[in-house]
């Protein structure tokens, strides 16, 4: 299946090194797919924090990083009712509305699901990838 | 043989349809409310074992009982549960029904009836009156033969819903599970199957066996086990065979859907084991050498929840050795009594 | 979207692929600019007023999927760039479904369309016919892929059969689909004997899936409605464990005996311990059941199918072992619920799937069942 979002035109800086984009055009809220590995690679801006996980859901290989971004729910122990947390960093799946933590590509539902992380950082005003 | 052996599904009768009233409280003994032999989906020839039809109902002499149970089966303790009238529309005559039927175990059954000791009871609850269900429960409580709290499958709502919760909390509270079984004549009550009433008894009593998923996928789904963590239920008509297609599609369907039931927050069949036992009968697995029998019982667990059940004095009653033919030591003796003695309380010292 | 042509032109053969995949399962929902109304029979179309959720888009539904809010019908990438509810354009739908995942023919079958009065549901069954054989079965079916269900109301049992007589020359309809939901008649009772004697007359398979769960299309169930999403939908299968004792234990598989039944997603490994239980009653009670001349797992195994979607997301080994338990090899196919969000992909669903039993799966048990050809034209990028 192909991914439908518009892919980002970045450049290849070195055999590990891939430049996604300007920092100004990956602002807080928003991602976008770098053409790296087999599937792409989702970079996302967190308020502020950059993550990247593999565009590859770990339950079917749906195109994971094309789907809506949401917070989730957890349930608070101490408190004892259900809490809205990690605002903007719950990738969901088009396919299947699984919910992966873009921080840590960790299924919320069961942590032995998860796709691949990658790190990333912002270098002279550019978004690094490191493979 | 491996050990002892817990019957956990025996159904006492009174002798017959008006021995009930002696024990009703005086404001409800001029009341009227259907014989719990009112069956209206009767099986013809009746529901009971032919072997079993004598002076009175079948199952209604402790003592014929006991030789068939004790003697003839080498049971070793028997849980006894008591049908009740399912929902009747007046909830406090229900309650007062249920009582006297608590009354009426607690004397005929647990007393009179049981001089080798090896009766336990039910104390019978209306989940249609919570704070008289409550008081119930903190009635007899303290008895050491009521060993659960039972209530009718038939229920107007799935037994997740938290309007149970206080029930559900008395009986925990208790350390007593909760045991959901099909009501005889029950009163006000859905179609019992979700196509409607059955055309035939042969449907009728073959789905009958499957509505436990109902409430087995709401308990799981609902907030009950963190509201009330103690809650142990006990579906003693059984059914098991259906456990491992309902739950995989209940552990699936929360991969997508966790976020609606934050509280579930592990897969729902890893609740099984502590908070869900099954009845076990022949009705109940593989016929035969059809598919290998330790594997599936293995399968999501289910050799950690079923229980002997010999559902006496019914027509599909089964004897222990139906149930042992191909499965491991360890499997048998979780099946005759580990499992029902992690629920039920003092039946595995007392007993030995 | 370009219009997805057929290989080839006028003047050379058109070049045909073998059929390996069929999909038993695919949810067609008129576009706006279908002009659904027009289809319906004379004197409907004004009465055949759009409900508020239909005009709005949002969920209808009251127990809600995933991200109904965002995607009230379908997984979140089947939307096409023409608008409309997902699995509303035929040519994207070909391009996603047939060219991207493979599938070379697809089994649509048309949800919805449940109605509280029999008689306006018939009006709306008859609709959809008319628009589902127009717009998807003719005008976007050059490449001959897709293939349609009658649609009927098993609450008007003789209209239904008239219904199904009206389209069964129709060289794309491939089976009658009816309702299980709403509160008629149990699968196996007489009164629906018309619509089982036009199917088989037609040799139409008569399919059965779930309708949707809007408000007016549940029924309350034996013990009380499940609560969420999830306990509800995954106790989906006990309608049709219900439907498939009726139809067993009430005498339907004796009164037509080519008749052939199709439980469209609502899982398959509840089929074996079923087979069990109806088989033992069955044994213990034969003199109240003269009608049932053969054991119950006799006429389920030769007139019954079940499509694979959905599969269960566990141990694979433990779902392979049960699949080879059930031994149902000629009554398993498959399909993918495209737009689904509870869609499974081909290539996922093979490994959760006996390898023996693949061909057999994917297309052969299909293409027998609905009399599929064996080619079909291939598609450009395919």
């Amino acid at each position: 299946m192909q991914v439908r979002q518009p892919i980002n035109k970045g450049a290849r800086r070195s055999a590990r090194e891939y430049v996604v984009c300007r920092q100004e055009d990956l602002p807080p809220g928003r991602m976008v797919i770098a053409p790296v590995g087999k599937f792409g690679v989702g970079v996302y801006n967190v308020h502020g924090i950059l993550y990247a996980i593999n565009n590859y859901c770990p339950h079917m290989g749906g195109p994971l990083c094309s789907g809506n971004v949401y917070g989730t729910n957890l349930w608070d122990d101490v408190r004892g009712r259900a809490e809205h947390v990690l605002d903007g960093r719950i990738a969901r799946c088009p396919w299947h509305a699984w919910e992966i933590d873009v921080a840590t590509g960790v299924s919320v539902a069961d942590a032995r699901k998860r796709t691949r992380t990658y790190d990333v950082r912002v270098e002279n005003g550019e978004v690094v990838l490191t493979r | 043989m491996s050990g002892l052996l817990i019957d956990a599904a025996v159904q006492p009768f009174c002798r017959d349809g008006r021995e009930i009233y002696d024990y009703m409280d005086e404001v409800n003994r001029d009341r009227g409310f259907p014989d719990v032999e009112s069956q209206w989906y009767q099986a013809p020839g009746g529901d009971y074992d032919e072997s079993l039809y004598g002076k009175g109902y079948p199952g209604s002499d402790p003592e014929i009982a006991s030789r068939h149970l004790f003697e003839d089966d080498g049971v070793d303790v028997a849980i006894l549960n008591p049908r009740t009238r399912g929902n009747l529309p007046d909830f406090q005559l229900n309650t007062a029904v249920c009582s006297a039927s608590n009354r009426w175990l607690a004397h005929r059954w647990l007393d009179e009836g049981n001089p080798h000791g090896r009766f336990r009871g039910t104390i019978r609850v209306n989940p249609e009156d919570v704070p008289g269900s409550v008081a119930e429960i903190e009635r007899w409580g303290d008895h050491p033969l009521m060993v659960q709290v039972g209530v009718p499958l038939q229920s107007r709502d799935l037994y997740g819903r938290p309007r149970f919760y206080p029930i559900w909390a008395a009986a925990a509270e208790a350390g007593l599970p909760i045991c959901i079984s099909t009501n005889g004549g029950a009163g006000l009550e859905y179609p019992p199957t979700p196509t409607g009433h059955a055309r035939t008894y042969s449907q009728y009593i073959a789905f009958m066996a499957y509505n436990y998923v109902y409430h087995l996928l709401n308990i799981l789904t609902e907030p009950l086990f963190k509201e009330v963590p103690g809650a142990v239920f006990v579906f003693s008509d059984g059914g098991a065979e259906q456990l491992t297609p309902f739950i995989w599609k209940l552990d699936t369907l929360w991969l997508g859907v966790r976020d609606q039931t934050p509280w579930v927050d592990r897969p729902p069949s890893e609740y099984l084991k502590d908070h869900v036992r099954l009845g076990f009968s022949r009705l109940d697995k593989p016929p035969g050498d059809s598919v290998p029998i330790v594997d599936w019982l293995a399968q999501t667990g289910k050799e950690d929840v079923v229980m002997y059940a010999s559902n006496y004095p019914f027509w599909w009653r089964n004897h222990p050795d139906d149930l042992y033919e191909g499965t491991t030591k360890e499997q048998t003796e979780k099946v005759r009594w580990r499992n029902a003695g992690e629920v039920y309380r003092g039946v595995t010292a007392e007993a030995a | 979207m370009s219009t997805i042509e057929v290989s080839g032109s006028d003047r050379t053969r058109t070049k045909e692929v073998d059929v390996r995949w069929v999909d038993a399962d695919v949810h067609p929902l008129p576009h706006p600019g279908d002009g659904f109304l027009g289809y319906a029979p004379d004197g409907w179309r004004d009465r055949l007023a759009p409900r508020g959720h239909e005009i709005s888009g949002v969920s209808a539904r009251i127990l809600d999927q995933p991200e109904a809010n965002k995607a009230p019908t379908g997984k979140v990438d089947s939307y096409s760039p023409r608008g409309g509810p997902a699995c509303s354009d035929p040519q994207f739908a070909a391009q996603q479904l047939l060219v991207e995942t493979g599938m070379d023919i697809g089994i649509l079958l048309p949800m919805g369309r449940d109605h509280r009065n029999p008689d306006y549901e018939h009006a709306l069954k008859t609709t959809v016919n008319n628009w589902l054989a127009d717009i998807w079965l003719d005008q976007h079916n050059q490449h001959r892929r897709w293939r349609g269900s009658i649609s009927v109301t098993n609450r008007e049992p003789e209209l239904a059969a008239r219904e199904i007589e009206r389209w069964a020359g129709h060289p794309m309809m491939v089976q009658v689909l009816m309702s299980p939901q709403r509160p008629a008649y149990a699968f196996g009772d007489p009164k629906l004997d018309p619509i089982y004697e036009a199917a088989a007359r037609h040799r139409l398979p008569v399919a059965t899936h779930l309708m949707a769960n809007l408000p007016y299309e549940n029924s309350i169930k034996p013990v009380g409605v499940g609560g969420h999403f999830s306990d509800y939908i995954s106790a989906w299968g006990l309608i049709l464990a219900s439907h498939l004792m009726s139809l067993v234990f009430d005498g339907a598989f004796d009164r037509h005996p080519t008749l052939k039944v199709v439980f469209v997603e609502g899982g398959f490994l509840w089929v074996l311990p079923l087979m069990w239980r109806m088989d033992a009653i069955w044994e213990a009670r034969r003199s109240e059941l003269p009608w049932v001349k053969r054991r119950p797992s006799e006429y389920v195994r030769d007139q019954v199918y079940f499509t694979t979607q959905p599969l269960d997301d566990v141990d694979t080994r433990e779902e392979i072992a049960f699949t080879r338990w059930l031994d149902m090899a000629a009554n398993l196919i498959f399909a993918t619920d495209y737009p689904h969000w509870t869609y499974d992909d081909p290539k996922w669903a093979l490994r959760r799937l006996p390898k023996e039993l693949h061909p057999r799966i994917q297309h052969e048990n299909a293409t027998e069942l609905y009399g599929l050809p064996q080619t079909v034209p291939a598609l450009p990028g395919a």
